[in-house]
C-alpha cells in the first residue's frame, strides 16, 4: 500500500515538504566535492593574503578591487563587465552541453542547500526520522532536536555573513571587530542580512527558490536542444513497472525494470518524480540515478535506467557534441578570455587625467606667453613608489610647470596643478597637446594623454 | 442598427506587458533620476571624461537617465517574464498540478529489498 507523502509546512503553495532522502554514489560524491571545494574557497579566501593584500578584497571606500595579487581601479570596470560577461556566456556554454550542471552542483542554492540538510540530518535523522520527529507532539526530544538544529544554522548562517562582509572589509580587522563588540553599523548590517539571506533561501525556502524564483530555471530551455545532457528515465527499458522477486521471470510477468520502489522520489530534493518526464523543477543533480543504480545492483539488472542522456540518444539517433550553438559559445568564450588576459597583463600600471581649469580661458602673462591651467590626477597602480616625468610631445615650443613634483607610493592616488605656458603666436584657438608621462627609475611605465590648449581666438 | 464595438483598437497581451515593461521602467527611472539629481550633480560622477569630451550638463543628465532607464527596463522586463513563465492562475489552489508523486517502502515493492539501508 502506498503512503503519501507527508504534508508539512510550504511558503507557497500546499504542496508537502520535501524531506529529501540522504544518497551515496558517484554523483552524490561529485557533489559533496564541489560543496567542499567552492565553500572552502568562499570561506578560506578572504583569511589568505597575496602580494602584502587579502587574496580577495573588494575595498569599496578606497575603490580598489583586490584579486590575487591584482589591483583593479575604477577604470578597470571594463574589467569586471568582461568577466562578468565571461560568467553569463560561460553558463550558456555549459547549459547547452551538459544542461543544469550548474544547478546540480555548482549554484549558492544548491551549495548552502546540501549544507543546512547536512546539519538537519546530523541533529534529526534521515529522511524518516525528520518525518516522524516533524509529526510527532513538542516532547523534550522534539524541542532538544529542533533548538539544536536552529542553533546550527543560525551559526553557520552568522559566519557566512561574516565571511561576505570579510569580502568587502579586511576580514581579519572585521574579526576583531566583532570579538571586542565593535563592529560598525553598516557592518552589522550586511552581516545580518546575508546571513538572514543564507537561512531563509537554504533553510527554510530551499526547492521553493529554484522553483518560483530563478530566472536561469526559466530560460534554461531556451538553451536545450535534442543533444542537450539531460536527466532522464528510460520508459521503454522501465515499463510497465511493478514490484517483484528478483527470481522472476519479467518476461512472464509483463514488466519492465522499474521495480516501483520510489527512492527516486524519496531523494529528489525537489520532491518530483523523473519518471513523469522532463520538469522544469528537476535541478539534475543526479540523486535519483545515484539511488537506482544501487536498486539496479541489488537486483543484478543493467546501471542505467535513469541516467544522464539526452533526447537524441533516448530516441536511438546519434547525439552531436560539436553542434552550431556550441561552436559559437565556444569560440566567443576563448577570444574573451584570451583578450582579458592579455589585457590584464598589458596594463599601463599609471593612470593620468589632465583637466582644465573650467574657470579660466586662459592666462595672458608678460612677454607674450599665454598660460592654461589644469589639475592632474596621477595614480600609481604599480606596487612600488615612482618618480614621474613629464613632457609635451608634439610641440617644442611649450612649457610645463608642475608643482609638488610628482612622486607617488605604490597605489597612491596625487593631484598636482599643472601649468602649461606657450608663446602667444604658437596658434590661434584651441589646440590639441599630447603629454606624456613617464617613470623617472625602473619599471619604465608610460602613457600618453590628450588636452586641449587654449590661446586667443582672434 | 447596431454598431460593432472597435475591438481592432485592443491590445493583445504581448502588447499590453511590453507597454507596461516600459512604461513602468519609464516612471521608476524618472523618479529616480529626481531623487539621484537632488542629490548628486551628474558632472560631478563623471567628470573625468565629460571633460575630456566636453560633454555638457544635460548631456551628463540624458546619459545618467538613459542608465537608470536601462536598468529598471530590465529589471521590469525580467519580471514580467517571470510572471508570465511561471505557474497560472489557481496553482496556489493546486489547479493545472502533476498528481503528487505517491511514494513506498522500497521492501513493498520487492521483499529481498526489506532492510537495505538505501545510502
Amino acid at each position: 500500500m502506498s503512503q503519501m507523502q507527508d504534508t508539512g509546512t510550504s511558503l507557497y503553495r500546499k504542496d508537502p515538504k520535501v524531506y529529501p532522502r540522504d544518497v551515496n554514489g558517484s554523483f552524490a560524491s561529485l557533489r559533496k566535492l564541489a560543496v567542499l571545494v567552492l565553500l572552502g574557497l568562499y570561506y578560506i579566501l578572504p583569511w589568505i593574503n597575496w602580494g602584502g593584500h587579502q587574496s580577495v578584497l573588494f575595498d569599496l571606500p578606497a575603490r580598489k578591487f583586490y584579486i590575487f595579487g591584482l589591483t583593479f581601479w575604477p577604470q578597470d570596470f571594463i574589467f569586471l563587465t568582461l568577466m562578468l560577461i565571461i560568467a553569463g556566456l560561460s553558463l550558456f556554454f555549459v547549459t547547452a552541453v551538459a544542461g543544469r550542471l550548474w544547478c546540480g552542483y555548482a549554484c549558492p542554492q544548491t551549495v548552502w542547500t546540501e549544507v543546512f540538510l547536512w546539519m538537519e540530518r546530523w541533529v534529526e535523522g534521515d529522511r524518516s526520522k525528520r518525518m516522524k520527529l516533524d509529526a510527532s507532539p513538542w516532547n523534550a526530544n522534539k524541542i532538544i532536536r529542533k533548538t539544536s538544529k536552529q542553533v546550527l544554522w543560525i551559526g553557520f548562517a552568522l559566519w557566512t555573513g561574516f565571511t561576505f562582509v570579510g569580502f568587502f572589509t579586511p576580514i581579519r580587522g572585521l574579526g576583531e571587530s566583532v570579538i571586542h563588540f565593535q563592529l560598525g553599523g553598516w557592518e552589522t548590517f550586511w552581516m545580518l542580512f546575508y546571513s538572514f539571506a543564507t537561512y531563509g533561501n537554504a533553510g527554510i525556502l530551499r526547492e521553493q527558490v529554484c522553483k518560483y524564483m530563478c530566472p536561469y530555471a526559466r530560460f534554461q530551455s531556451a538553451m536545450f536542444d535534442k543533444d542537450t545532457l539531460v536527466i532522464a528515465y528510460d520508459e521503454a527499458r522501465g515499463e510497465p513497472r511493478g514490484s517483484r522477486s528478483k527470481k522472476d521471470n519479467l518476461a512472464e510477468k509483463g514488466l519492465g525494470d522499474c521495480i516501483g520502489c520510489t527512492l527516486c522520489v524519496q531523494v529528489c530534493p525537489t520532491g518530483i518524480d523523473i519518471r513523469e518526464g522532463l520538469q522544469i523543477e528537476c535541478i539534475a543533480c543526479a540523486a535519483c540515478i545515484d539511488v537506482c543504480d544501487q536498486v539496479m545492483d541489488k537486483m543484478d539488472y543493467k546501471r542505467g535506467l535513469i541516467k544522464y542522456t539526452t533526447e537524441h540518444r533516448l530516441s536511438g539517433k546519434e547525439t552531436r557534441v560539436f553542434r552550431p550553438r556550441i561552436i559559437v559559445y565556444a569560440v566567443l568564450l576563448i577570444a574573451l578570455i584570451a583578450g582579458v588576459i592579455y589585457s590584464v597583463n598589458h596594463r599601463v600600471l599609471l593612470r593620468a587625467e589632465l583637466l582644465r581649469d573650467r574657470n579660466a580661458l586662459y592666462r595672458e602673462l608678460p612677454g607674450d606667453i599665454i598660460e592654461n591651467i589644469y589639475t592632474l590626477k596621477l595614480i600609481n597602480m604599480d606596487s612600488k613608489p615612482h618618480r614621474y616625468k613629464i613632457e609635451v610631445l608634439n610641440n617644442e615650443n611649450m612649457r610645463l610647470l608642475v608643482s609638488p613634483e610628482p612622486e607617488l607610493e605604490p597605489e597612491e592616488v596625487g593631484n598636482f596643478i599643472v601649468r602649461m605656458q606657450a608663446p602667444e603666436d604658437t596658434g590661434r584657438g584651441s589646440l590639441k597637446v599630447d603629454v606624456r608621462f613617464s617613470t623617472l627609475d625602473e619599471p619604465v611605465i608610460e602613457r600618453t594623454v590628450s588636452a586641449r590648449f587654449l590661446l586667443p581666438f582672434d | 442598427m447596431t454598431t460593432q464595438h472597435p475591438l481592432n483598437r485592443r491590445w493583445n497581451r504581448r502588447q499590453r506587458d511590453w507597454a507596461v515593461v516600459f512604461w513602468i521602467a519609464f516612471l521608476s527611472a524618472s523618479a529616480g533620476a529626481f531623487v539621484l539629481f537632488g542629490l548628486v550633480d551628474p558632472l560631478d560622477m563623471v567628470s573625468s571624461w565629460a571633460d575630456k569630451y566636453d560633454i555638457g550638463l544635460r548631456l551628463a543628465y540624458g546619459l545618467a537617465f538613459a542608465f537608470l532607464y536601462l536598468v529598471c527596463l530590465l529589471a521590469s522586463a525580467l519580471t514580467m517574464f517571470m510572471i508570465r513563465t511561471g505557474p497560472s492562475q489557481g496553482h496556489f489552489k493546486g489547479k493545472g498540478k502533476r498528481p503528487i508523486p505517491q511514494v513506498q517502502d522500497p521492501s513493498q515493492s520487492n521483499p529481498e529489498l526489506d532492510g537495505e539501508v538505501w545510502k
